[in-house]
């Protein structure tokens, strides 16, 4: 057993998680989304929520990051957008992520 | 039709060339919001800048007194952003604030009246930034600032003016350990009082932040490298907070 290689392990092992975590505050900043005036995140919570909404009506209520209520008109827009702004946060946070990967192996 | 800005302050000190730091936020702002800039500082910082591009300036001379690690800190104009602000819609940010994204032009989209962070990411890993033992109220990040001119928000700032007047004692009603005058309490004091002891809006994610025992080892247009024990981190495209003042010599 060789302690350095540990110790040098467990500080890459630190490192790789600060990034990680880094990256994942980054991913949820850009999850957020102005639409028709207020904030929204675009997290499953709220695309789950859009979705379900707009099975029975194209027009409901949804409250913003603030909880004020807001009136969605067009549904399809607003899924596309949040599911589009989700995505490309997740996209950024995988290739990340895919780095850490190779650093860790 | 309904202007839109960035309002940044800058004033020089014996010690920071807070000139240079400036210098570094614009051209991100002016890359990444692409919004209009107008800049508050004083004629000796002014007179040492180099050209920046069309940005707007208004002199006056600092409120001196207040300081950081014994150090002079001309931070205390901000109450003074409603009345300096030509916009409509005003982003007040510090000039150590780094937006290596477009994260914070997506406010402008948007019609509350005035929004402020409440919490803040510590990029180093070490959550350092729990305020809340400091004091009995939540802390917000004066760091960034947006809001419109209107009524409501001439009167948040009429308050932000007067607890500074009256800052020693509402730091003992409110058990602020921090003697020194910070935004950061003065906006947390009067949000709660202007708006009856209870919530306001905020902004929906934390204010990524680097303490200041990261030492700054290289910035660009991207992102920047830090150096914390002998580790080197990194980010890119992701705002940033710098508290290492010594980043005016990276």
């Amino acid at each position: 057993m060789d302690i350095r290689e540990l110790k040098k392990q467990s500080d890459l092992s630190y490192d790789i998680a600060v990034a990680k975590r880094n990256a994942l505050e980054k991913a949820h900043s850009r999850q957020v989304l102005a639409y028709n005036g207020n904030l929204f995140r675009a997290d499953p919570e709220t695309i789950c929520v859009v979705r379900t909404l707009k099975e029975n009506n194209s027009k409901f209520y949804i409250l913003d990051t603030n909880s004020n209520p807001v009136e969605i008109k067009d549904a399809d827009d607003f899924l596309n957008k949040l599911i589009e702004r989700n995505q490309e946060a997740l996209n950024t946070y995988h290739q990340m992520y895919e780095t850490f990967t190779r650093k860790g192996e | 039709m309904m202007t839109q800005g960035v309002l940044l302050f800058c004033f020089d000190t014996e010690h920071t060339r807070y000139h240079k730091i400036l210098e570094r936020c614009v051209r991100l702002v002016k890359k990444n919001i692409s919004k209009n800039i107008t800049v508050v500082t004083n004629f000796d910082t002014f007179r040492k800048m180099s050209p920046m591009g069309f940005i707007e300036y208004k002199l006056i001379e600092p409120e001196l007194g207040n300081t950081l690690n014994g150090k002079a800190w001309n931070n205390v104009d901000r109450h003074m952003a409603y009345e300096l602000s030509p916009y409509d819609t005003t982003l007040v940010m510090d000039i150590d604030y780094f937006c290596f994204s477009d994260n914070l032009k997506n406010l402008f989209n948007t019609e509350y009246d005035f929004l402020v962070p409440d919490t803040a990411h510590d990029l180093s890993g070490r959550n350092s930034f729990d305020q809340r033992r400091w004091s009995m109220i939540p802390m917000v990040w004066a760091t960034v600032l947006l809001f419109k001119k209107n009524d409501k928000v001439r009167k948040i700032f009429d308050t932000v003016k007067y607890i500074k007047k009256n800052y020693s004692y509402f730091t003992e009603m409110y058990r602020i350990y921090s003697k020194n005058l910070r935004n950061d309490y003065l906006f947390a004091m009067a949000l709660q009082q202007i708006n009856g002891f209870v919530g306001y809006e905020k902004m929906p994610f934390a204010l990524p932040t680097l303490p200041p025992d990261c030492e700054v080892v290289e910035i660009n247009d991207k992102g920047l490298a830090w150096k914390h024990n002998n580790q080197i981190s990194y980010v890119q495209d992701q705002d940033v907070h710098v508290l290492n003042k010594e980043i005016a010599d990276v």
